[in-house]
């Protein structure tokens, strides 16, 4: 039993680790822009498909497939900020469409590129590190949960330590505020719009090799953090980081013991739970819910 | 001026008769054929999405089975010869899509014969079918009931074939006694799931927990693994998992260290399969699905025309592409051929009736039965022998054929025990 309750602890703190990533960006945008942004899911879908087109097909070395993975995905967050948000920004309601439209775009473009078939990552390692006979993981995992450990204590430093991030969380508690005190709303958008997508941009480029890539991937990545961000309080960083460690011990645990099925069911019943209990979500403020 | 017209031309009666006509014709499908006209045939089946892997690489072994058959001069019905001509339909794998697909592939698009998947679209399709009287076919027979009675599983009999593996498991490797399954809990994995409990029982191979059904959306496997590897089984068994789902299954036991045996419906792209793994890892690893560049398809029991070339054909034209459906669909279409120009007609009702004279089929892997009357209510999925293959030093190669049927006679009240307690029996299925 304990060799089960440790590698399925281990499951849980890989998936923590991408969920983190991916919901953080969400948070990020949100916080910053006061837009849900519906295409997020694809945007971690086209970090995965520049592994694709790098690593996979053009044999460049996985990690700096991984680092274009990031900045091309924060690049297509620009874009998004520049065409979408910017001109709907009083808007939020308008943003969101916009957002659903840029998912389809984005479906259609990875369809039209690489076909509808699952694609083939080589492994970028076979290792595997082992604690026990049954307690094991991957080397592939490792690299994702210390790169997503690493990026996330970045952005803490990047937010509480620098003056760009006092500008972006200015932005984000009152942008009004902000602006009276000459923080330019549009740069802090961007930057946000940028570290946002290319987090789920980079989440998506780790997993590539570890999960099946395909056009539709970003749907399941979308709800679970969508369900990450409502827990964690809608707006709040450090909520989403704590959530998804919850959300990922709850589900890889009922799967483990349970099934696939409930796990997904004991997730959507977490996040009703603390609508009910307290519906800012664990972090969220009056403000933002 | 409108009754003006009815005085000069035509009397109120006929005006309704004729008015009564045109609407009927307009709903229902075109069946009369002109000399020389092409027929087409529809392909609603899914493009795109997580199923497409039994969709898209169907409709390639079409255009290549279309081509070799125009080129021979097409079908012939009656004096007249004629093209044959595909007209696909992405459904998706949704009910409503392929609602909406085959509305428009009859009405608009005038198709004497519609392929399907099945599964979870075929409740969306059957309204029209009804409807209609369109013939349809379908890769799963579980979607067969009394009630389908223009829908045919002329090919695949998914999932009862899945208990010639087991059975040549068993006799092949006697040592190994205990299995664990996982599915997605789907109108694919649940019937498998049933199949395979009912196979393993009857080899006396224990189940060590209860099947692990899994959300379709799910990506990622490591929990799934775990939970299947607790219990150190013998055999690991992936039931009917897409591909995308066996290949990181496959990845999560080779890194979780599985050395067992492990048995599926499919292994599609293999190849891909053992670069993420080892040739040591697959070694041994049993599914259905043969590459059609074996030898034991050149024998005088296989149905299939010249399955060697075809295979050839395929891989030059779409390298890499093979998989368990790239000769399905063209299989059903050499069935119906082969009923229409018995026939002498492309009407369904017709095609139909030739296709099942005398209750007997040439399915591609032996002459087979049309069966299936204590299983789905009625005998339209046409059953004999089934391919058990296996990977051996990185190549599939069939190790024999195995009988559904003679299974069936031996253990039919097994399969139905566990299809009932899964809720699959025709007359339990919503």
């Amino acid at each position: 039993m304990f060799e089960l309750l440790a590698q399925t602890s281990l499951n849980a703190i890989y998936a923590a680790s991408y969920i983190s990533l991916v919901a953080v960006g969400l948070v990020l945008i949100f916080g910053v822009m006061g837009v849900i942004n519906f295409a997020h899911g694809e945007l971690f879908m086209a970090g995965s498909y520049v592994v694709v087109a790098l690593y996979a097909d053009r044999m460049v070395p996985f990690f700096v497939a991984v680092a274009a993975g990031l900045i091309f995905v924060g690049l297509l967050g620009l874009l998004m900020e520049r065409a979408l948000f910017r001109p709907l920004r009083d808007n939020p309601l308008g943003g969101l469409v916009a957002s659903i439209g840029f998912l389809m775009v984005l479906q259609a473009l990875a369809v039209l590129g690489f076909g509808v078939r699952m694609e083939h990552i080589p492994p970028v390692t076979q290792d595997v590190i082992r604690f026990a006979d049954k307690i094991s993981i991957p080397v592939a995992r490792v690299y994702v949960i210390v790169t997503a450990f690493v990026m996330l204590s970045a952005l803490w430093y990047f937010l509480k330590r620098t003056r760009f991030g006092w500008a972006l969380r200015a932005s984000a508690q009152d942008p009004e505020a902000a602006a009276l005190q000459g923080i330019s709303v549009t740069q802090t958008a961007m930057i946000a719009m940028f570290i946002g997508a290319g987090f789920a941009g980079m989440a998506g480029a780790l997993t590539a090799p570890l999960i099946s890539i395909n056009p539709h991937m970003g749907h399941s990545v979308i709800i679970t953090a969508f369900i990450v961000i409502i827990v964690g309080g809608v707006g709040s960083l450090e909520g989403a980081v704590l959530a998804s460690v919850v959300y990922a011990f709850v589900h890889t645990f009922v799967t483990t013991f349970f099934d696939g099925v409930l796990a997904d069911i004991t997730g959507l019943a977490l996040m009703l739970i603390v609508l009910i209990v307290k519906p800012t979500g664990l972090f969220g403020s009056a403000d933002r819910a | 001026m409108f009754s003006n017209i009815l005085k000069k031309d035509l009397s109120r009666r006929t005006f309704l008769k004729s008015t009564a006509a045109t609407a009927l014709s307009a709903g229902l499908p075109s069946i009369a054929l002109a000399a020389g006209e092409p027929i087409k045939i529809g392909f609603l089946a899914p493009l795109t999405g997580a199923t497409a892997a039994w969709g898209a690489p169907g409709l390639s072994g079409c255009e290549i089975w279309a081509e070799k058959v125009n080129a021979a001069g097409g079908i012939k019905i009656g004096d007249n010869s004629h093209m044959i001509e595909f007209v696909s339909y992405d459904n998706e794998y949704d009910p409503a899509k392929a609602r909406t697909g085959a509305t428009k592939l009859i009405r608009e698009d005038g198709v004497k014969f519609v392929m399907m998947l099945g599964g979870d679209t075929w409740p969306g399709v059957q309204p029209v079918a009804d409807r209609t009287g369109m013939l349809f076919s379908t890769l799963l027979p579980s979607d067969l009931s009394p009630e389908t009675t223009t829908l045919l599983a002329p090919t695949e009999v998914h999932p009862i074939y899945l208990v010639t593996g087991v059975q040549w498991l068993a006799e092949n490797k006697p040592e190994l006694k205990t299995a664990v399954m996982c599915a997605q809990d789907d109108a694919l994995g649940l019937p498998s799931v049933a199949t395979y409990l009912a196979a393993f029982e009857a080899a006396g191979i224990e189940m060590q927990d209860e099947p692990l059904l899994f959300d379709p959306a799910t990506t990622d496997f490591a929990p799934i693994v775990t939970r299947l590897l607790s219990t150190s089984p013998d055999i690991v068994c992936l039931d009917t998992c897409y591909s995308d789902y066996v290949h990181p299954i496959c990845e999560q036991l080779f890194q979780q260290g599985y050395k067992g045996q492990i048995i599926s419906a499919t292994a599609d792209f293999y190849d891909q399969l053992i670069a993420k793994t080892s040739k040591e890892f697959m070694e041994g690893f049993i599914f259905q699905f043969p590459d059609f560049d074996d030898p034991a398809l050149n024998g005088d029991n296989i149905n299939f025309d010249d399955a060697n070339g075809f295979y050839e054909e395929y891989n030059k034209r779409f390298p890499g592409q093979w998989g368990a459906v790239s000769w399905e669909y063209a299989a059903i279409m050499q069935l119906w051929k082969a009923g229409a120009e018995k026939a002498g007609s492309v009407e369904p009702d017709a095609v139909l009736a030739a296709m099942k004279d005398d209750g007997k089929g040439k399915h591609a892997f032996g002459d087979a039965d049309w069966w299936g009357t204590e299983m789905f209510g009625i005998d339209n999925a046409l059953v004999g022998d089934w391919p058990v293959v296996v990977i051996e030093n990185g190549k599939a190669v069939i190790k024999g054929f195995k009988s559904i049927p003679a299974w069936y006679e031996q253990h039919g009240d097994l399969l139905i025990k566990h299809m009932s307690a899964y809720d699959q029996m025709w007359n339990q299925r919503g």
